[in-house]
């Protein structure tokens, strides 16, 4: 492929220089209504190309265009109107009401659409909407905005990576993230903070979606069915996200500044530690249970006597009771949060350009974490000559992550410092310096002289040239597509305190390069006669990543002080590997139109995945679409009351491969060593049969818009089969390994989406406006593997902990399955759980309790966001939420925070609900008596939680200066604002004591907790 | 004119493109830069010993002998006791293993499957020395047994009143990949099977010809040091006198010697040694090693019960091995730091076997003096008779924090007695109780319908 790339380089570059620059021009104008008021953001496109800009405030556009193409001007509310380019480079245009028409053009990636062609789901959020979140990755955005679509933090370490789940599930095993596209191109954006992908660092999550600077986008649109997803035939099967960065506006150069800059804190408290004293209760009354003696007397006098100072709660009190507020310590108050970009957009007859810079800086809610951002990028097109025109779109960025090791539990993390340290532990001796000997390594010391951190620099480079054939109305366009990364991670841990303190310092370092490469070449053709219009599409796309990586440890550092493992005097670990993967796909499209009336499309694709054996290699994927544009039919032309109304459906197939590399082979690995020798073992079991898993989706929906369009929305209903999936199947482990991927079983999300959004009143002064959506998810299992008997091998998830999560017939998919917690004794003070799992008999042997499906995933069963906006002369306030519910959580670590127990009363700390233990018989409470020792991890339904929350996303209150006072100061538009986000949550079950927002696993998590900010803001264009 | 050319610059341009982009089946093949598919893994006797040291990698594995299967038998023992310090082996020590745990199954497992495809190469075909790769095929019959021996004396039902033993799996990949328990009795006798195969296939003067580099790989002698301690465990009194006597008929070993006792342990390849786990500076499992959780304030575990101090009288040498850390005794000396090798078997332990046999064949004259050879080299009293108790009495001051004593109790029907308030058990927990058998993993009884539970761990 190197040669093939050396190859197409070369020859774009004697194509540029060899030709002239042929004629085109800048047509500006304004854009009126028919009152002739002027309509700021209306879509004006070059037909049949994804070239187009939107009005300024003051309705004023430019746009290049040659003498012959078609600018299509539309409008929420409007009629569209379609000019044909003459002579004049001055077009002004006076757009008719139509509230029949909602002629916005979706972007779908390969294609545009007007709204009216849709036969699918798809959902466009625009920039302004994206800007409402200040975040470190714009996909959080998303949140709230569509409906079905379910996005949840990792962790509120600025950077990290978010989990998105667009209607449901649709593999056990095989991936579940949807599909990134930029600018028409799929792009990878995992976790970047991984040694191999699923393999992650023990450091923070870092987002690749973290490099873009979220006001370079224009539009995210988030395809959801199978007519929309076909397109991306096997690798649609969990949606589609599709990315459309800022293009340029011809014209005089003009100059965007938007700036914001505020405190953040965690979006809610979390648990409260024990007090030393409230320790001191729990560990005297745990001797007194456990070696049964008469009182907590008796049980200070037995500890002194057979245990020794154990707790130590002996010399605590000798020296007089001192006490930490470890919570205090760790925590960095009104974290600040800022984000600084400056653009620019101009250009001349034949080119335009958009340019910009952008500066993120985040600190995180604890001590010594943070992430920034630089990132610029350059956005240029220019007609080369009439028939000819060059694209090019580019973005640059270098990403910080001042990380912790918050992978597991790592001590010296400092959340988790927060929770386990012991309040009998001083964070700081009699003479101020940092007390080195507590029970978990004082994260004040570590965060001082650790490092953790992740660099990321990200070039996105995307390239084409359209050609308008000779032959009328048939487009070429070729594009050649570099995703750029490198990844740096850098570890050490000092020799003094913590987790290097064993091996006198520890270092480790990754680097990591990888390109994604795509190359496309695609033909559109569009063809009219009467009231019939066809579009066609064909396209072949090749798409190859590598990855390159480079990782050495080292331990024993000869000085404090000195990071790099030149200064380490052992060196542990030197090794280097490469991988690869490759997609080949081929696709075709039709759209066929009848008057606006009748819409029919059908997309094929055939794609080859590097992934399955050559005989299994390929897969084909298709969809049809079809809708009714009703408010085009003559009995509802010129209705007062309804101005849009289309039914709409679609069926098709999509597909996911999105497995480890390499799983067909069978293999042997060399990456262990024995006695100072390279050693080989089978890594895998194997299966040269594994190929394509599919989906069937159905999607039927009826779009409208009422009064008006003062009433708009949408409702749908879909179902998606998913077969032959790609189930990592449970082998018995006597055959030497764990699992197998298999083609194997079936599982079906069905539900309905609504989005509402209301007009309540529309005018130049005032608007008031309401939104909701919503979106269910209903997951079944519908089959799962057998072993050689016949008997069925239930899916046990490994990323949950204690087997929690299982998936097999009739069930949902990872649905929690454990034993049922009936309550604690109230005569004995002990944990009890039914012995059928459901009812009846308990006991108090965790062991003889039957582990049953608890009748919830960790998947919301329903999830919807709210939206408000009202704006009075410029004044405006927009408000958003987002509710998920239906799942169930299950709280992490509670065997060493939230029993009572060695771990909390001794050993560690544990949360301050321990107190309402049970002391003697009739009392009723869900924390048992406390004990001396330890326990097993004992999971059950007593740490399953309801997951429902509401959260309010997002609270804007700004002002845009009028014209006159623009005018004044010289400014085309002005806006202030103060944005609040994540201010308020509710939790619907009380016993939830940790953000309800976690990763999709399921599990409440001691990692740094999402965040809520306060920012004050102002953007200007000059 | 020039549009025309440039129409045919354009159209031969698309031509190009596209044909330089569309890909065929091939084009989609992976690169494999640091693995090997399974046919060309094979094709010299080195290639074989490299999968030999993956074997070895496995049983150094922490989740196996590089830690959790010598810490886990001692901790169940009234050696020693689990603080609770990191949150480790507190459930071990308390036996209150659940059947979601794995424990050693997977890792066992792991070890026989890597054995089995060794063992399974046809050798003759391979670029070598065909002495080598029976030496190679030897030590994985080796592994093998000593795997699913690890596997019967820790799943089996003999010590709960069952007769179930364990799948013995004797191919890679094989054709009943949901193989039902064998027995008990079948378990022994495929173990000493393969204990002698291994011997047979490695009875080559295997240290004369230099086949053995060092200790930290297994010899014919490993394979009859096993097999006595196979023999001893399940009572083959005759069987573990001739096979510690092949040992010690060898020459190859000898008793260290009481002022070297303690610095053995921070050496490797020592004269007692048969055979041990290569640990390095640069190759140990991290955080997870042995020397953690035996002492130090990282994880710190396992303390030492203070009636260990009353087992070693007068001047014997291995009172050394214990120390204080604070207030908290502490096996110092066994497992000392990382590069320390974590010795398997060893010497000291073969004359004992055959002391115990001796005694069980009666000839209690010999078996005298067989025992006091260990008191001898440790400035300890000498036994003035041979019995059991003395037998086990010696094995159990010898081999403290190695892992043998809990396997000494159970096969003498002997309860694990509860006798400290530090220890991890609330009261005695009797011999045949369903305890001493580990849960057979409930992933193991998902995945295999032919596999059946052990008694009382409930479904």
């Amino acid at each position: 492929m190197k040669n093939k790339l050396h190859g197409i380089l070369t020859l774009l570059l004697a194509f540029v220089v060899q030709i002239s620059f042929a004629q085109e021009m800048t047509i500006t104008g304004t854009v009126v209504d028919e009152q002739g008021l002027p309509l700021p953001g209306v879509n004006v496109i070059v037909d049949g190309t994804s070239r187009g800009v939107q009005t300024d405030f003051d309705g004023n556009y430019s746009i290049d265009a040659s003498r012959g193409e078609t600018l299509a001007f539309s409008y929420v509310g409007f009629q569209t109107q379609e000019i044909t380019v003459e002579a004049s480079d001055i077009l002004d245009i006076a757009l008719k009401v139509d509230a029949a028409a909602l002629d916005e053009v979706v972007v779908m990636g390969y294609v545009s659409k007007r709204r009216e062609d849709l036969t699918g789901s798809a959902v466009q959020v625009d920039a302004e909407e994206l800007q409402q979140t200040p975040m470190a990755t714009v996909d959080q955005a998303l949140q709230g905005k569509v409906a079905g679509l379910q996005i949840s933090q990792s962790s509120g370490t600025p950077g990290s990576t978010q989990d998105i789940r667009i209607r449901g599930i649709s593999s056990i095993n095989a991936g579940n993230d949807p599909l990134y596209v930029i600018d028409g191109v799929p792009i990878i954006n995992d976790n970047t903070a991984e040694s191999n992908p699923g393999e992650e660092l023990g450091t923070s999550s870092l987002s690749a979606l973290a490099s873009l600077n979220s006001n370079d986008i224009a539009s995210i649109t988030v395809l959801k069915d199978a007519s929309a997803t076909a397109s991306y035939g096997a690798r649609g099967a969990n949606g589609v996200i599709v990315i459309t960065t800022k293009s340029g506006e011809s014209g005089k150069a003009s100059f965007n500044v938007s700036s914001y800059y505020g405190f953040t804190n965690n979006a809610i408290d979390g648990p409260n530690p024990l007090t030393a004293a409230h320790k001191e209760i729990l560990h005297y009354e745990g001797i007194k249970n456990t070696y049964g003696l008469g009182s907590v007397d008796e049980a200070r006098t037995f500890e002194v006597e057979n245990l020794g100072d154990s707790g130590g709660f002996i010399a605590w009190n000798e020296s007089g009771r001192p006490e930490a507020n470890w919570k205090d310590v760790i925590v960095n108050q009104d974290a600040p949060i800022q984000e600084h970009t400056i653009s620019s957009t101009g250009g001349g007859d034949d080119h335009n350009f958009y340019a910009s810079l952008g500066y993120y800086d985040q600190e995180a809610t604890v001590i010594a974490s943070s992430f920034d951002r630089i990132s610029g990028s350059l956005n240029f097109s220019k007609k080369l000559n009439e028939n000819l025109e060059f694209s090019t779109s580019n973005t640059a960025s270098h990403s910080f992550q001042d990380g912790l090791l918050e992978g597991s539990a790592y001590f010296s993390s400092p959340h988790t410092a927060r929770y386990f340290m012991s309040p009998l532990d001083l964070p700081y001796n009699d003479d101020g310096s940092i007390n080195l000997n507590t029970g978990v390594p004082n994260p004040l010391y570590v965060a001082e002289n650790d490092i953790d951190e992740s660099k990321l620099t990200r070039i996105l480079t995307n390239n084409s040239l359209n050609w308008n054939t000779p032959i009328e109305n048939l487009v070429f366009t070729t594009r050649f597509s570099i995703d750029y990364q490198v990844y740096d991670y850098k570890t050490y841990n000092n020799r003094v305190l913590g987790d290097g303190d064993d091996t006198n310092g520890f270092g480790y370092n990754f680097n990591r390069t990888s390109a994604t490469y795509v190359f496309q070449n695609s033909l559109d053709y569009a063809l009219d006669f009467g009231d019939h219009s066809f579009d066609f599409t064909v396209l072949q796309e090749y798409q190859k990543y590598r990855r390159h990586l480079i990782e050495a440890e080292g331990d024993n550092f000869a000085v404090d002080g000195l990071s790099e493992l030149a200064v380490s005097g052992n060196p542990t670990l030197a090794s280097t590997a490469f991988t690869d993967w490759a997609v080949a796909s081929y696709l075709g499209t039709v759209s066929y139109n009848f008057n606006n009336r009748y819409v029919l499309n059908g997309t094929y694709r055939r794609e080859g995945n590097s992934r399955f054996a050559a005989d299994n290699r390929w897969g084909d994927f298709w969809s049809v679409g079809a809708a009714w544009n009703l408010h085009r039919e003559v009995f509802l032309d010129g209705s007062d009351f309804v101005n849009n109304l289309k039914l709409r459906a679609s069926y098709g197939k999509t597909g996911n491969a999105n497995i480890d590399i390499n799983q067909y082979q069978t293999l042997f690995s060399y990456d262990e060593d024995y006695a100072g020798t390279g050693a080989a073992y089978p890594p895998e079991y194997g299966n040269s049969a594994l190929t394509w898993e599919t989906s069937y989706t159905f999607d039927a929906g009826v779009d409208f818009g009422l009064f008006g369009n003062r009433l708009t929305g949408s409702l749908a209903y879909y179902r998606r089969e998913s077969n032959d999936l790609l189930l990592d199947v449970p082998l018995s482990m006597t055959t030497g390994f764990s699992s197998q991927f298999r083609n194997i079983g079936k599982m079906e999300n069905s539900g309905i989406e609504a989005e509402l959004d209301v007009s309540i009143v529309r005018s130049e002064d005032f608007n008031l406006s309401l939104g909701a959506n919503v979106g269910t998810v209903r997951n079944e299992v519908l089959e799962v593997s057998t072993d050689a008997s016949g008997a069925e091998v239930p899916v046990t998830n490994i990323d949950a902990s204690g087997s929690t999560q299982r998936s097999a017939a009739g069930t949902m998919v990872n649905e929690w399955f454990m034993p049922t917690w009936a309550g604690v004794d109230t005569e004995t003070g002990v944990d009890t759980w039914y012995v059928n799992g459901v009812d009846g008999e308990t006991t108090t042997d965790y062991g003889q309790a039957e582990r049953v499906y608890q009748e919830a995933s960790a998947l919301p069963t329903i999830s919807g966001g709210l939206n408000f906006h009202v704006d009075f002369k410029g004044f405006f306030l927009d408000a958003s939420g987002y509710y998920a519910g239906g799942h169930k959580v299950y709280e992490s670590w509670h065997l060493y925070l939230n029993q009572s127990n060695a771990y909390t009363s001794r050993i560690y700390n544990g949360y301050d609900v321990l107190m309402d233990r049970w002391q003697e018989p009739g009392d009723v409470t869900r924390v048992t008596k406390p004990i001396f020792g330890g326990e097993p991890w004992r999971y059950n339904s007593k740490f399953l939680h309801e997951g429902d929350f509401f959260r309010l996303r997002n609270v804007t209150v700004g002002y845009d200066l009028q014209s006159k006072a623009l005018e004044a100061v010289g400014l085309q538009s002005a806006r202030l604002f103060v944005r609040g986000t994540n201010l308020y949550t509710w939790v619907k079950d009380d016993d939830l004591l940790h953000d309800p927002e976690i990763d999709a696993t399921g599990f409440t998590s001691i990692t740094t907790p999402p965040v809520k900010s306060v920012v004050l803001g102002v953007n200007l264009k000059l | 004119m020039k549009k025309y050319i440039n129409k045919y610059v354009y159209t031969t341009l698309i031509i190009v493109v596209v044909a330089v982009s569309s890909c065929t089946t091939n084009d989609l093949d992976p690169t494999l830069n640091q693995q090997k598919e399974e046919k060309e893994a094979f094709q010299k006797v080195s290639d074989l010993e490299s999968l030999l040291k993956g074997g070895y990698n496995r049983m150094s594995a922490a989740g196996y002998y590089g830690r959790d299967y010598l810490v886990t038998d001692e901790v169940r023992t009234p050696n020693v006791f689990s603080n609770g310090n990191s949150g480790r082996f507190t459930t071990q020590a308390a036996f209150e293993q659940l059947p979601s745990g794995i424990y050693i199954w997977d890792n066992a497992y792991g070890v026989i499957a890597v054995a089995n495809a060794i063992i399974g190469v046809d050798a003759t075909n391979l670029e070598g020395s065909q002495e080598q790769a029976s030496h190679i095929q030897g030590q994985a019959y080796l592994m093998r047994a000593i795997a699913h021996f690890d596997l019967l004396k820790t799943y089996g039902q003999q010590y709960v009143g069952g007769d179930l033993g364990v799948p013995y799996i004797k191919e890679f990949k094989g054709s009943d990949d949901i193989p039902a328990r064998e027995s008990v009795s079948s378990n022994v006798e495929d173990i000493m099977s393969d204990l002698q195969t291994a011997f047979d296939l490695m009875d080559a003067g295997s240290f004369d010809s230099g086949l053995i580099s060092s200790k930290e790989f297994m010899s014919e002698f490993t394979a009859k040091a096993f097999e006595s301690r196979v023999a001893i465990q399940f009572g083959m009194w005759e069987v573990a006198r001739d096979a510690a006597k092949m040992v010690i008929d060898s020459g190859e070993y000898s008793i260290i010697d009481g002022v070297d006792y303690v610095g053995s342990f921070d050496q490797d390849g020592t004269n007692n040694s048969i055979f041990e786990i290569a640990q390095s500076s640069t190759d140990y499992p991290g955080s997870d090693r042995i020397d953690f959780i035996y002492r130090g304030a990282t994880y710190g575990d396992i303390e030492v019960l203070p009636l260990v101090e009353d087992l070693y009288q007068g001047d014997d040498v291995r009172a050394d091995i214990l120390g204080y850390e604070g207030e908290q005794l502490r096996n110092m000396g066994k497992f000392p730091n990382i590069p320390a090798n974590i010795i398997i078997i060893r010497y000291e332990e073969v004359i004992l076997n055959y002391a115990e046999a001796l005694f069980e064949l009666g000839d209690t004259a010999e078996a005298i003096n067989w025992l006091n050879e260990v008191p001898e080299h440790r400035n300890a009293d000498l036994y003035s008779s041979v019995t059991k108790e003395n037998i086990l009495l010696e094995r159990r001051k010898e081999f403290i924090f190695e892992g043998l004593y809990y396997w000494d109790l159970l096969r003498n029907g002997m309860d694990i007695e509860k006798v400290s308030p530090l220890q991890n058990i609330s009261e005695t927990i009797p011999y045949g109780d369903y305890r001493l058998a580990y849960p057979i993993p409930l992933d193991e009884l998902d995945a295999n319908s032919n596999m059946e539970p052990n008694p009382g761990y409930g479904t």
